[in-house]
């Protein structure tokens, strides 16, 4: 009997030891590999729509609680600042649309005082390769650079992909929702850095 | 002098994929190049010294009857300190390693020395023989790392080593090669070490 009970003492403190190690280490950890993970993931597609500033877009995200899902957690909106001299003159965040194979998640780039797109990049997509997979191409991207977005777009703005409509729509839809989450939550994006 | 002799048998003497063969799993998988492969060996290095000084403090108070669950949890809670602490400050090598860094858990090396050698040794000794076996480790998985990552994709530690016309022989990056490759230094470290043996019996 006096061995049973030793036995599940030392193994009950030494899993309550490993617990409260395991939960120190991961408060300790949880900062660096937000930051990490979206250095590694979303900073290809942040340089890729913004340029010309001088801060860290990455450490300097804003989150904008814009809903809740399903779960009733909330969902952030995470905004990537670009400054230069503490002023943030540009922001990126991602937008999505319908596209012909699912969800198209695309990084918009847009500056603050002209409104106007400084680059996009598509993120996720699931378009058919050959056709609306084309979305990726710089050649489509890059001719939303510099379009205007005071009125929503649409795609004769663009250099519409032919054959592949359903996805150059998603794109150009994924492009006007940003911009509405931009008309919603300026003044947060603006003084959140 | 002791500690230097835990230390150093872990080298060759008792060198892990080698000699003990065991923890094959990971040597196999991990090693498509000297980064990846160096990379694995210091994090299960890391395990296995800080299980085998665990182990060791504890080995008084842990009864025999639960010493594997026990030894388990230890090893297991290091493993996640290791998960984590890559996780936020080296990315890419924990994006590459990907599901074999929790896999260090049931890596059979470090489960092994625990029983064999901490549970029965004061935490000195338990420290060099971790250490030993994890630097022992960590050369062979360089090495092998190297070998497959030179042949299979014509450079070194990402740096361009063969000539430009070398041709990646890119069966020795896939897991055929593996084995192969493993095979092969087996097979290479077993004669070196009966040739030591034969010329040390001569010089008696």
């Amino acid at each position: 009997m006096k061995d049973i009970i030793k036995m599940i003492v030392v193994l009950t403190l030494i899993c309550v030891a490993s617990g409260l190690i395991l939960s120190a280490v991961y408060d300790v950890t949880k900062g660096p590999i937000e930051y990490a993970r979206l250095k590694n993931v979303k900073e290809p597609a942040v340089k890729a729509v913004l340029s010309g500033y001088d801060n860290d877009p990455i450490k300097d995200r804003i989150q904008i609680p814009i809903g809740k899902d399903k779960k009733g957690k909330t969902v952030n909106l995470v905004v990537f600042p670009a400054k230069k001299g503490g002023k943030t003159f540009a922001v990126a965040f991602e937008g999505s649309g319908s596209g012909f194979g699912g969800k198209i998640g695309v990084m918009v780039g847009i500056n603050l005082e002209k409104k106007d797109v400084t680059g996009i990049s598509i993120v996720s997509h699931s378009e058919t390769p050959g056709l609306g997979a084309r979305i990726v191409e710089p050649q489509f991207t890059g001719s939303f650079k510099g379009k205007s977005l005071v009125k929503e777009l649409t795609k004769e703005d663009i250099n519409a992909l032919s054959g592949a409509t359903f996805s150059t729509k998603g794109t150009v839809a994924a492009v006007n929702q940003a911009r509405a989450l931009l008309d919603k939550y300026r003044d947060k994006m603006v003084q959140g850095g | 002098m002791a500690l230097m002799k835990e230390f150093k048998k872990g080298l060759w003497d008792v060198i892990p994929p080698f000699r003990l063969v065991l923890g094959l799993c990971p040597t196999l998988a991990v090693t498509t190049s000297a980064e990846n492969g160096a990379g694995m060996g210091l994090a299960t290095t890391f395990v296995l010294v800080c299980s085998n000084v665990l182990v060791s403090l504890l080995r008084k108070v842990i009864p025999s009857k639960v010493r594997i669950a026990a030894y388990i949890v230890i090893i297991a809670s290091f493993v996640v300190v290791v998960e984590l602490l890559m996780q936020a400050y080296v990315f890419a090598l924990y994006q590459a390693l990907g599901i074999f860094i929790p896999l260090i858990v049931v890596n059979c090396i470090i489960l092994g020395r625990a029983e064999a050698f901490a549970g029965k040794n004061g935490v000195a000794d338990s420290a060099a023989d971790g250490l030993g076996i994890g630097v022992g480790y960590t050369i062979s998985l360089f090495v092998l790392g190297g070998v497959r990552e030179i042949l299979g994709n014509g450079t070194f530690l990402g740096a361009h080593l063969l000539w430009s016309s070398y041709e990646p022989f890119t069966f020795m990056v896939r897991a055929p090669g593996a084995f192969v490759s493993l095979g092969v230094m087996l097979a290479l470290i077993n004669w070196i070490s009966a040739r030591l043996e034969a010329r040390g019996r001569n010089a008696k």
